[in-house]
């Protein structure tokens, strides 16, 4: 055989490797995501939504605890995080551009936002929770708010940094003071941006277990008390998943359906926005 | 006759197709060299059916060298990047007509790609050191070629080296990163990488056109004594450069040949307006 | 950029507010830093450093915790989902960038940023109710009957398949990072200059040989970048393992046991501990995690902005 007969053969043999690797990888990714929707459309039903849940045990009754408490729980996160992370983000494309404090602070937010998320829940356990005695969803909101906190923040300083220094020079140029640039022109520039990074980060917290299984904890009952143990989602699965009745299982699937498809359209969603606004790359 | 069918180019547009043709036969007559590369009807078409070369026919003369210069974005890189199935790469791109070396078709389909483009070295733009040492970027295509004894190894690189004029500034070097030359230097080693392999032909698209006018000098003399053993095929927007180092040119615009004769006739009297008009610097 | 915003009071209040905001970072690392430290006070009083790490009794009852089982479950399911990850995602990038026909490029792409967007927890449980009978059933006797017999490479195998190890859990951390990994290992591939494969190509170099020697020298810096984040994430995951890790406090030379990770044990006992010295000694494996993974991530990171800055010029 010739040599290039022999490094032909080892190309396509490399290559086909490559593809087989990317087939199998793709094979399980669609296994996972196929078998949850399968089984989660299955389960669901309407009293899914509009139930408690039954005791333990017994066919029938819901997780609209769950859902609501999830919703609630996720909609102070973000009203924590969200003005949190813009206001900081805002500092380090702004105030603190090219300083080295800036610099810092955003490796260190980078390096947060893959922190675990367990750490983040001992961390508020200690602080929200042992001090007062019981879960709280406050505490839940508080947890999944640090979480998102350097999420925010980190996409609200490339999307600002993106926005033409040139644009704010003119706004300068009219006599503008700097906080009056910010909110008028830059922001302005950077809104979808910032919106698509809000959106990531909901998706990402809306998928958090850990951080609330000693925060929020769960409440088989259906409760809008943030001052109480409130019911999740995710922490939901965990606790059915894990036990021992059918009719929790299949609560489970469904559950995990929901927020599969929930998490899944908000990032398709802020793909949706990046792409229509900043156009292919 | 054969030759005047086969070397009758671009039929199509403004310009004087008898003239061109004429040129290019009494070419033939003119020089000792014989035509190592035939380019016939050539046209080339990027991935959207854009129609980027236009009917292109041109003889490549063994060991000389061949300038192409025209206005940017008129079709030369592309023309240049046919001559070793570059576009290949990229899906979509289609070429029409015929391009024969050695008595084969480079353009049929059952043409080994691979081997191919070990017969004809490119050289780049910007420099391309690969990310190794110097020895490692000039082994690279040794090695593909099989040549594993670590003593023919070194001796071909040094020869290389020496050759594209670099062995001075690198022999204490070898084992250093190739990213520590200078962009003269790094240009001096893709040329010795190229050369390495013993291609037939070389390509260079615009090779000096990152580089200080001390490195250009230096490049330039290095294709001067390059085309002893290759034959060389240069695309340049420096119209000084063409004259200097060529023995042949041709003018292109808007992907078609609009002029192919000696760079002498081409820059001194040149039998097209349009040629005329881009060599005195009237436009481009 | 000297701005004289200071002379205007709203645009002083602006700066102080958004630098505080800023600042809440720095707070939160410090904060999170004292806080599980003066929790875990008790404990460290107690075991001290050494042998906390290195003792593998974990009994509540008797009041004696180390973290060495802990850490043991830690680093085999780090290391082994990291093991069976890397090839696969780095396939997977090769295949997107060089091989996939271009059609197939964007949808592929898509396919893996959703993907990596899918909680950890919708894997765990997915593993707990597909992926565990599967292996109690096929695959764990296979690998026994197979691998098992083999003298020395046996130990790995052995005990009874029951689906819910050491093995189960590391395959789906590997799923859950593979994405990731992809994504990361793909943007850094696509870093290397088209013109400098082009002259690979030149040479006469068939499309393994451009990868093999351009593109992966090229982007190494940055996959290996990419394998530390994602070696960060696996060390702090939870959920994806603790439905099928069966939190058992042991060390342990078979695949087919089932153990324990710093992650799991949080998850499980943290509302069960029902004295200080056992809370306090949770707090102190939070710490040691977050120190792991802070240390693990900030190399991450360092690799990640020397490859970007390698290849800015």
């Amino acid at each position: 055989m010739s040599v290039e007969r022999i490094r032909k053969m080892e190309s396509l043999a490399a290559l086909s490797l490559c593809t087989f690797a990317a087939l199998f990888g793709l094979f399980w990714l669609v296994f996972i995501l196929g078998d949850v929707l399968i089984n989660g459309i299955g389960a669901l039903n309407l009293s899914l939504f509009v139930n408690d849940p039954a005791p333990p045990g017994v066919e029938g009754g819901g997780l609209r605890n769950a859902f609501t408490g999830q919703l609630i729980i996720t909609f102070f996160a973000t009203l924590i995080g969200v003005p949190v992370g813009i206001l900081g983000g805002t500092f380090l494309a702004e105030y603190a551009r090219g300083k080295n404090i800036a610099r810092l602070i955003s490796i260190l937010s980078d390096i947060m936002v893959s922190v675990p998320s367990i750490v983040v829940g001992a961390f508020v356990y200690a602080m929200l929770v042992k001090p007062l005695g019981h879960f709280s969803g406050w505490a839940g909101a508080v947890a999944l708010a640090v979480i998102m906190i350097p999420v925010v923040l980190r996409t609200t300083e490339d999307m600002l940094t993106l926005v033409p220094w040139t644009l704010r020079e003119a706004a300068f140029a009219l006599g503008a003071p700097y906080y009056k640039v910010i909110i008028q022109v830059a922001y302005r520039g950077a809104a979808s941006g910032i919106l698509t990074g809000i959106l990531l980060a909901i998706a990402r917290i809306v998928g958090e277990t850990a951080p609330l299984l000693f925060t929020s904890f769960n409440n088989a009952f259906f409760s809008l008390k943030m001052n109480e143990p409130i019911a999740s989602l995710t922490v939901t699965v965990f606790q059915y998943a894990m036990g021992p009745y059918e009719i929790w299982h299949k609560q489970a699937w469904a559950a995990s359906f929901v927020i599969t498809i929930f998490v899944l359209m908000l990032t398709i969603l802020g793909r949706i926005i990046i792409k229509w606004k900043y156009g292919k790359s | 006759m054969e030759i005047r069918k086969e070397l009758n180019p671009v039929r199509s547009s403004s310009m004087n197709e008898q003239a061109v043709s004429n040129k290019s036969l009494s070419l033939t007559k003119e020089t000792s060299n014989g035509v190592k590369v035939e380019v016939k009807g050539l046209n080339f078409f990027y991935s959207g059916n854009i129609h980027a070369i236009k009917n292109i026919a041109l003889p490549i003369y063994k060991n000389t060298v061949t300038a192409l210069i025209g206005p940017s974005g008129c079709g030369k890189t592309t023309f240049l990047r046919c001559l070793n199935r570059m576009h290949d790469l990229y899906p979509g791109n289609r070429y029409e007509g015929e391009i024969w070396m050695d008595g084969k078709n480079i353009l049929a389909s059952d043409i080994d790609l691979i081997r191919l483009r070990s017969n004809v070295g490119m050289v780049f733009q910007k420099p391309t050191p690969f990310p190794m040492s110097i020895f490692d970027n000039i082994a690279f295509g040794l090695k593909l070629n099989g040549i594993k004894n670590k003593g023919e190894l070194a001796a071909r690189i040094e020869k290389a080296l020496k050759d594209a004029a670099l062995w001075d500034e690198t022999k204490s070097r070898l084992h250093e990163s190739a990213h520590a030359l200078s962009g003269g230097q790094q240009q001096r080693l893709c040329i010795a990488r190229a050369i390495a392999v013993e291609p037939e032909v070389i390509l260079m698209d615009e090779p000096c056109s990152a580089l200080d006018p001390i490195a250009t000098a230096k490049i330039e003399d290095l294709i001067t004594e390059l085309k002893k053993g290759y034959t060389v095929v240069i695309v340049t927007h420096n119209m000084q450069q063409a004259a200097r180092v060529s023995e042949h040119t041709g003018f292109f615009m808007m992907g078609e040949l609009v002029e192919f004769d000696t760079t002498q006739k081409i820059f001194t009297t040149p039998s097209n307006k349009m040629t005329e008009d881009y060599i005195t610097g009237r436009f481009g | 950029m000297a701005l004289s915003f200071k002379k205007n009071p709203v645009d002083l209040i602006f700066f102080s507010v958004t630098a505080a905001a800023s600042l809440s970072v720095l707070a939160l690392i410090a904060g999170i830093l004292y806080v599980l430290f003066s929790e875990s006070s008790l404990a460290i009083a107690k075991f001290g450093v050494f042998q906390f790490i290195f003792s593998t009794d974990w009994n509540a009852v008797k009041g004696s915790f180390g973290a060495a089982t802990n850490l043991f479950g830690t680093a085999i399911t780090t290391g082994l989902s990291l093991l069976m990850a890397i090839p696969v995602a780095i396939g997977i990038a090769i295949f997107v960038t060089e091989i996939s026909p271009n059609f197939l490029k964007g949808p592929i792409s898509v396919a893996i940023e959703l993907l990596a967007a899918i909680p950890s927890i919708i894997y765990g449980m997915w593993g707990l109710f597909t992926l565990a009978p599967i292996m109690a059933k096929y695959v764990e006797p296979a690998l026994q009957n197979s691998i098992g017999r083999v003298p020395v490479a046996g130990i790995l195998f052995h005990g009874t398949a029951m689906g819910i190890d050491l093995l189960t859990a590391s395959i789906i951390l590997s799923i859950m990072i593979i994405p990731f990994t992809a994504s990361i290992s793909r943007d850094a591939f696509n870093l290397t200059p088209a013109v400098v494969k082009e002259s690979a190509y030149a040479l006469g170099a068939t499309k393994w040989e451009v990868v093999k020697s351009v593109v992966l020298p090229y982007s190494k810096l940055g996959v290996f970048g990419g394998i530390i984040l994602s070696l960060g994430r696996a060390l702090g995951e939870t959920m994806a393992v603790a439905f099928v890790l069966g939190n058992n406090h042991q060390i342990t030379s078979s695949l087919l046991d089932a153990a324990a990770t710093i992650t799991v044990t949080l998850a499980n006992e943290f509302t069960e501990a029902d004295n200080d010295l056992y809370l306090s000694s949770l707090f102190y494996l939070a710490l040691l995690l977050f120190v792991l993974s802070f240390i693990t991530l900030a190399a991450a990171k360092f690799f990640l902005l020397k490859a970007e800055r390698r290849y800015a010029r």
